[in-house]
């Protein structure tokens, strides 16, 4: 997992404010949130005494950007996950959103279920609806916890 | 909808997408089910006699001529049968007046048979998804072995009396002898003991009960378990095979704090049994005997640790194993035994068993190429059709033709 | 370098291993999830034992070679391992009165190996010989 002060220390800690936001910190947070891209931080990319940070940086938040992750932050680890279904029966969403299925225990019947089971490992279909996504977000770790494998991760 | 014959849930919400013999896509079935699914074309075992394939009708009555010629013959396995199977196994033992037996003979078989007998309460898995808001995992790690019994039933789910789920309306308890994928699950529920200390947990256990300190290391939190138990609504104990092995034959600490709980208030046990229809085995022979494994017919109906397998190995001079693995399973030395015995062996997949044996007849996989009955590991009786055409022989098939030819 | 420890290892059944199991015993993946053995980091260090490398286990039943995986959690004395025909050499053959089977817990010997992990072969071989 990565942390908003790892990030910070591949700033340049200036609080120039070239980014938008009013400290490096702040920026720091943005990034981790992925509301800002390190090319928002103009100074980092064109003074090439911050290229060893750049560097570091991408290298840093390369899980982050990766394809693999949704728009949640959120990372299935395939090849850990048991296809128990924990979190798929667990998720307040699909509790919310499915209550003849998964809330019961059993496969999704409804077609707003969020997370399921398929081909024996979990998947996560309309994120937008995870309790992590958008402005009004909140920290849920209902599928965090509940796993038996450490399978899903957010960053 | 498809079942899974993959462990003794039975989950029967499955989706199968299935083109030219192969998955192409599965929902709901866990990793373990999917892959039982996906292994329907690999090791399958052919029809064989002494090592040369030969045709399926040759192998059927080289293997009746194997039960025939004997004079004490065991019949083995039958975890892995459908009820109709199970059966017609229990038809041929007492034509041929020979030995049945299970696995469950030298593992869970002593508290299966106590629950059938009504000794221990007992209850469906959809009573635990209702009602239960206390689950102790003894010995039994079902994340492991039994995928989707905690979503399904034990922990997570909603129902009608545990609407909350398992934040505020269910307590998970663990306890085993390493932190097993569940025990990371129920977090401060873990109880961790000494190999072999399931005995002396249970006393502390009941001590705590009666209102005794107990004599344990961290006696808060043990007193917190009393507390836990003494105000379950619906408890439930699934015991695993790390509790059947340490306690061996001696259930008589494991009756009392069964006894002790539903003084106080209600628990119920359900054996987590491994073999999908191990349950139906149990039932079948416990309705037609009185006991769940290791019965003679030699003369009427005798049963006794002497006709187990483990035991019986010594005895016996032929054998004939459906749908188990004795050889991967048995102690080496027990496994050498029984490579010594003539054997047929009664299969959809290749084994460490038919590998050995002289004669190998291979059935069709039930759940998937044939339909049938089984018994949930809870009791519940579960239908289920196939959902492939296959050229396999259903199980019972196998087992009527050899009541004919012997 | 060479020594021997004396531990008490108890089985146990993995996800893992129950879907080698399913795709094919014969199968190396199956082999991977079965023929391993959890042992205590500190405890086995001087016996020269490292993690990933084969480690003989052995008793008075049997002998198997089997995939040392090294955990950093202690657990003096024990250690875990995957029931399979691997465990089942090692387990007592002794048969309880009422007849049943310890196959959960053993005692065995533990040392470093300089030969590869017995395969699946090997065992249906040993159980064949006379
Ligand atoms: S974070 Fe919460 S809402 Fe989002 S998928 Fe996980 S359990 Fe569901
Ligand atoms: S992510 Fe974890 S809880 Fe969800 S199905 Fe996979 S193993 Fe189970
Ligand atoms: S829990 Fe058991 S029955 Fe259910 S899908 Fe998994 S293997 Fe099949």
């Amino acid at each position: 997992m990565v942390s908003v002060m790892e990030i910070y220390q591949l700033l340049p800690k200036t609080n120039c404010k070239k980014c938008g936001l009013p400290t490096c910190m702040a920026f720091a947070v943005g990034l981790l949130g992925r509301e800002k891209t390190i090319e928002d931080c103009t100074p980092l990319l064109e003074e090439a005494k911050y290229e060893k940070k750049l560097e570091g940086l991408r290298e840093l938040l390369a899980p982050i950007l990766s394809a693999d992750a949704t728009e949640t932050g959120m990372i299935i680890h395939d090849e850990k996950c048991y296809g128990c279904g924990n979190c798929v029966v667990a998720c307040p969403v699909n509790v919310a959103n499915d209550p003849k299925g998964t809330a019961i225990g059993r496969g999704p019947v409804s077609g707003k279920a969020i997370l399921m089971v398929e081909d024996g490992v979990v998947k996560c279909v309309n994120v937008d609806e995870c309790r992590r996504f958008g402005p009004n977000k909140v920290l849920c770790s209902a599928c965090i916890v509940t796993c038996p494998s450490k399978a899903i991760e957010f960053i | 909808m498809a079942f899974c014959t993959g462990c003794s849930l039975l989950c029967d919400d499955i989706e199968v997408d299935f083109q030219g013999g192969k998955i192409k896509k599965t929902m709901n079935l866990c990793r373990k089910g999917h892959a039982h699914y996906d292994s329907l074309g690999v090791d399958r075992l052919a029809p064989a006699v002494d090592g040369s394939s030969v045709g399926i009708d040759e192998a059927v009555s080289a293997a009746a001529e194997v039960l025939a010629g004997a004079e004490n013959v065991l019949l083995f396995g039958w975890g892995n049968s459908t009820l109709a199977a199970q059966g017609a196994g229990v038809k041929l033992a007492k034509k041929l007046g020979c030995v049945i037996d299970d696995p469950s003979s030298y593992s869970q078989g002593l508290i299966t048979e106590k629950i059938l007998a009504g000794d221990f309460p007992t209850c469906t898995f959809d009573d635990v998804r209702n009602f239960a808001d206390v689950s102790i995992y003894w010995g039994d790690d079902p994340s492991s072995s039994h995928p989707r019994h905690m979503s399904r039933f034990s922990y997570f789910p909603r129902g009608e009396k545990r609407q909350r789920g398992y934040e505020e309306d269910r307590e998970a308890i663990v306890i085993d002898v390493r932190k097993s994928p569940t025990a990371q699950i129920a977090a401060d529920g873990f109880f961790k003991i000494l190999p072999g200390g399931d005995g002396e947990f249970m006393e502390a256990l009941m001590a705590t009960l009666g209102g005794k300190i107990p004599k344990v290391e961290d006696k808060k939190k043990m007193l917190n378990l009393g507390t836990k138990l003494r105000k379950a609504k619906f408890g439930v104990i699934f015991t695993g095979p790390g509790l059947a092995h340490s306690l061996g034959g001696d259930l008589a600490g494991f009756a009392s704090l069964v006894g002790r709980l539903n003084e106080l208030t209600r628990f119920s046990v359900i054996p987590s049994l491994s073999d999908y229809n191990s349950r139906g085995f149990n039932q079948t022979l416990f309705d037609k005997t009185g006991h769940v494994n290791g019965v003679s017919f030699k003369n009427g109906v005798d049963h006794g640790p002497e006709f187990g397998i483990a035991k019986y190995l010594d005895a016996c001079d032929a054998v004939m194993v459906v749908g188990s693995d004795p050889a991967a399973v048995l102690p080496g030395t027990l496994a050498k035994k029984l490579a010594k015995v003539p054997m047929v062996a009664v299969n959809s997949f290749k084994n460490l068993t038919t590998d050995i044996a002289k004669v190998t007849v291979p059935t069709a996989v039930a759940g998937l190429e044939v339909g049938g009955s089984a018994l949930r590991a809870d009791g519940l009786r579960v239908e289920f059709d196939a959902f492939v055409e296959s050229d396999y022989l259903p199980d019972v098939e196998v087992v009527e033709r050899m009541m004919e030819a012997v | 370098m060479a020594g021997k420890a004396e531990v008490t290892v108890i089985t146990y059944r993995g996800i893992f291993q129950e879907v080698e199991e399913a795709l094919g015993m014969y199968s190396e993946g199956y082999r991977d999830q079965s023929a391993l053995v959890v042992l205590d980091k500190g405890e086995v260090k001087e016996l020269g034992v490292e993690d990933g490398q084969p480690v003989i286990l052995e008793n008075g039943f049997g002998k198997v070679v089997v995939t040392a995986k090294l955990s950093e959690d202690p657990h003096p004395g024990v250690a875990f391992m995957p029931s399979s025909p691997w465990s089942a050499q090692l387990a007592s053959g002794e048969v309880g009165e009422d007849g049943i089977l310890d196959l959960k817990r053993f005692r065995a010997q533990v040392s470093k190996a300089n030969e590869a992990v017995t395969t699946i072969e090997e065992i249906g071989e040993r159980i064949r010989a006379a």
